[in-house]
């Protein structure tokens, strides 16, 4: 007996939609090229340079020197007076720069760690691209964090190791859980960027000549590709995509817990650690997006490789982050609303009336109410530039949240008498250099190491066919391993 | 050292539990203070505090270890003075500095029972100053000892600071880069201990005073051994107007506050 | 009669494994082939053993390093120098676990890494039995046989759908 089923909405419609059945082959897995046309691609990618390249280099090459080397070089031989630091926010942009870059790092742990351990494919082209964004994320973080100390020559004595006064470093201080966190977390990090990087080295070492090979043959170390080899690096990179996973969780934590260990009205919050991990990979998510855009349309053959499917895929993660978000920077501010002592009302009033409200407004705005309003529709997510446009404005509300929580949350304590804003001086001048520096590296890396990890890509078109079933090809994936 | 732990003794976090009064105290009447600076000046001069000029100062970067607070009550016209506080370093029995210090320069002192700062191991990462919830702590944003405005050129072209004639011999001179704060006159508390050890006794009360103590016209400021019971500051400290400022922190801090009826 | 290495390239896995089969037929070691590729394949997919790899045993060994490490670190170095601080006890449990995990993750992280370059004998830069169009995704079969049933083997691999079949010298890379 059938039951004849009535098509909600119109016919026509749902013919439309019947037509756009996609065609496999728009997805990167189910669009296999020969493994040497690709390589051939991602070679020339580095080759090109057009003379807007060089013209943005040089620009980048410039600021760093003058807003981070000559900068910074200033305010060691000057004095922290050059910064607007002062009492009661003795922290200021130099931490919020810290926060934010260790943030913007977690991304690439998420994409090159978790999504392999949950077997996302789509991972499969831009993990490298990621895992680079945290290791050149990580170096701003740690010159940040050395910039904001007052007598950064003698930063060595946060290190254990013996020496002759027989002094140890205090590890019931945050700061020093910072250190070996950061420290773990930028090797592992940096490790992991290098281990799947290998067996790319090994063929741009087989295809270039001149210094470039010499450069890729000293890195390639020597790899073939014989079975044994494949099995360690692979076994490898397993226990890494695993351990990373719970450093990264740590890393953030510890970071939050700078604040919530200390006795402060807006600080001492039990849900700092989530709540921060769940920011920096919100920030993350925007920020992989903006520099996917900027790949898709800058480098030659990259529209091969990073694909609508990708965007729309992180633009899924970034919806599911910022819900995850919201839920944990309601859970700090409530709370503190409902059963607030005197200080901590003071704070919220401050906050959401005070001189600072438009940038308390602006980062609910952009955090929440952004992704919220935009990241649900298809059709926002599969558009490069308008992804890359929020992840922009995702990362401009995340660092006025480290902003609030670092300098403005400082100055509402408990002592009225000292309350004074705080006005950023030649700290301006550093975030310009750190984010200059971290575009530089970037680029410099985009020229120089295959950003596309092709071995991986080839494994992934390999295990993806077309089976039929029934009267369709269906995508189905195997398992190789 | 061996570490000996009475386990009677021992706390929440594991801390040994210090005498609540702890040795070295001190009670401001706040009933009688006149606001007139004079402990502010005369701790400047003692310890060598440099000056840091107007605008620093107004940009909240004044390198005064210890503040009178100056607060009104209601709107204007019908505006009340409140009574002026002495703000200082409260040598916290639990200090919320300490701790979070990563190189040690923030310690505790188990012989005078004060909080330390060891300025030769400040790499400056200010923490301590963020944490403690009075404020009390300075930084030394530059070398304000060697401020150029300061200076008379002599002969050749040189600096001459003869602000540096009037330091005090007994106290360094900070640099940039370092942590700052009250130490009860720690020079005077060890000067004083010298001198009693060298004549068989222990320091009694009385013996010798802070500098603010000293200096105050009114003597609102009292300072000696809260641990011994004869003395004039731990009978103040018993009157039924003192109070600890922020006491629900549990910071155990060592300065009672009298203050009798509000705004008087 | 010296033994002679021969390569034979192939274009996909299947007739790569028929030709590695072949091989076994006619009387070649395991240990006398080797298979290399420009992606990770899968041994038992090629009929191959199962390569061994003691990654896993030292990134086991190095947090266990890194465990004592991180117990020194919090709960010697205070003993070596006890210091007081803000009334917490010299060694606190609660930081402890803090140094603890980190130190832990980071020696099994760096012995895994360093096991990496240990196990394949990184870095290499002998001359090596290599090929370039392996990096293009071919599959690489290496074998030794006597000089004299070069031929032999040369027709037969042939006929099993290889590219080439050519004698082989290690080589710089």
């Amino acid at each position: 007996m059938a039951v004849t089923s009535k098509y909600f909405g119109s016919e026509k419609a749902h013919e439309e939609h019947h037509e756009e059945e996609h065609d496999p082959r728009e997805q990167l897995m189910f669009d296999p090229l020969p493994r040497g046309v690709m390589n051939d691609m991602v070679m020339e990618s580095m080759y090109a340079t057009s003379w807007k390249f060089w013209v943005v280099l040089g620009i980048l090459a410039f600021l760093v020197a003058t807003c981070f080397f000559y900068a910074w070089g200033y305010m060691i031989a000057e004095g922290l007076h050059v910064a607007g630091v002062m009492r009661p926010s003795y922290w200021g942009v130099f931490l919020v720069n810290t926060v934010f870059w260790i943030g913007i790092s977690h991304a690439g742990t998420f994409i090159s760690a978790i999504l392999r351990v949950f077997k996302a494919e789509f991972r499969r082209p831009f993990t490298r691209a990621a895992e680079l964004m945290t290791t050149f994320g990580l170096i701003q973080a740690g010159a940040s964090i050395f910039m904001h100390l007052g007598r950064v020559w003698l930063a060595y004595w946060m290190f254990p190791i013996p020496n002759e006064r027989q002094l140890w470093p205090n590890f019931h201080s945050p700061l020093m859980w910072d250190l070996l966190a950061i420290t773990t977390y930028v090797l592992g990090s940096t490790m992991y960027l290098f281990l799947p990087l290998i067996p790319d080295l090994a063929m741009a070492r087989d295809r270039s000549t001149g210094w470039r090979k010499t450069f890729y043959r000293i890195l390639a170390l020597g790899f073939r590709g014989t079975e044994g080899e494949w099995r360690h690096l692979t076994t490898a990179m397993n226990i890494f995509a695993f351990a990373i996973i719970p450093v990264m969780f740590s890393v953030h934590t510890i970071v939050s817990w700078d604040f919530a260990m200390a006795m402060r009205p807006g600080w001492s919050s039990t849900v700092f650690g989530p709540y921060f991990v769940l920011g920096a990979l919100h920030s993350g998510m925007g920020a992989v997006a903006i520099v996917l855009f900027i790949m898709r349309y800058t480098m030659k053959h990259m529209d091969y490789f990073i694909r609508k499917e990708h965007f729309d895929a992180l633009g899924k993660l970034m919806m599911i982050v910022s819900f995850a978000y919201a839920y944990f920077f309601f859970n700090d501010y409530i709370v503190q609303w409902y059963g607030g002592d005197a200080a901590t009302d003071n704070l919220l009033h401050w906050l959401e009336a005070g001189p600072m409200a438009w940038m308390f407004f602006q980062m609910v705005g952009f955090n929440i109410v952004l992704p919220f309003l935009t990241l649900w529709n298809k059709r926002v997510r599969t558009t490069p530039w308008l992804l890359a446009l929020i992840g922009l404005l995702i990362n401009v509300g995340m660092y006025w949240e480290r902003y609030i929580i670092v300098p403005v949350m400082l100055t509402i304590n408990r002592m009225p008498f000292t309350w004074r804003l705080y006005e950023p001086r030649i700290e301006v001048f550093l975030t310009i250099g750190t984010f200059s520096m971290f575009l530089l590296f970037y680029m410099i890396a985009s020229r120089l190491i295959p950003l596309i990890p092709v071995w991986e890509v080839q494994e992934g078109q390999m295990t993806h066919s077309l089976r039929k079933v029934g009267k369709t090809h269906v995508p189905t994936i195997s398992e190789f391993e | 050292m061996s570490l000996q732990v009475d386990l009677n003794r021992v706390g929440a976090k594991g801390a040994l539990a210090e005498e609540a009064d702890g040795k070295w105290g001190m009670v401001i009447d706040q009933d009688i203070c006149t606001g007139c600076q004079a402990c502010v000046a005369a701790c400047a001069m003692e310890n060598n505090l440099p000056f840091v000029m107007e605008e620093d100062a107004g940009y909240g970067r004044s390198l005064h270890w210890i503040r009178i607070e100056r607060f009104w009550e209601g709107e204007y016209p019908e505006v009340k003075a409140t009574s002026f506080q002495p703000m200082l370093c409260q040598q916290c029995g639990s200090a919320p500095c300490e701790p979070v210090c990563p190189v040690f320069a923030s310690v505790h002192s188990e012989a005078q029972q004060l909080n330390l700062q060891v300025y030769n191991r400040c790499i400056g990462t200010r923490y301590c100053a963020n944490n403690c919830p009075y404020q009390v702590r300075q930084f030394n944003w530059r070398d304000y000892a060697l401020l150029p405005f300061h200076a008379n050129e002599a002969e050749g072209g040189e600096l001459v600071f003869p602000l540096h004639n009037q330091f005090n011999p007994d106290v360094t001179v900070r640099r940039r880069g370092v942590m700052e704060k009250c130490t009860f006159c720690i020079q005077r508390i060890h000067s004083a201990g010298d001198k009693a050890k060298s004549e068989g006794r222990p320091v009694e009360d009385g013996e010798f005073t802070t500098a603010c103590a000293q200096a105050c016209p009114t003597n609102a400021i009292t300072f000696g051994l809260l641990d011994d019971h004869e003395s004039l500051v731990s009978q103040l400290a018993q009157r039924q107007t003192g109070y600890k400022h922020l006491g629900e922190l549990n910071t155990q801090p060592r300065i009672t506050y009298l203050q009798g009826e509000k705004g008087a | 009669m010296s033994d002679t290495t021969l390569l034979a390239l192939f274009e996909d896995i299947d007739p790569a494994a028929n030709g590695i089969e072949k091989l076994h037929e006619m009387g070649v070691p395991d240990d006398r082939i080797s298979v290399i590729s420009g992606v990770p394949l899968n041994p038992r997919m090629l009929g191959r053993p199962h390569p061994w790899t003691n990654v896993g045993r030292l990134a086991l060994g190095g947090a266990v390093i890194g465990f004592f490490v991180g117990l020194f670190l919090n709960f010697g170095t205070p003993l070596l120098y006890p210091v007081s601080v803000g009334g917490q006890y010299i060694t606190p449990i609660p930081p402890g676990l803090i140094i603890i995990f980190e130190m832990t993750m980071l020696f099994a992280l760096l012995s895994t890494f360093l096991g990496v370059f240990l196990e394949s004998y990184f870095p290499n830069y002998r001359p090596m039995e290599y090929v370039p169009q392996v990096s293009d995704g071919k599959i690489g079969i290496f074998f030794r046989v006597p000089q004299d049933e070069q031929q032999k083997f040369t027709e037969a691999l042939n006929q099993m759908g290889a590219e080439s079949v050519e004698p082989h010298e290690a080589r710089q890379l």
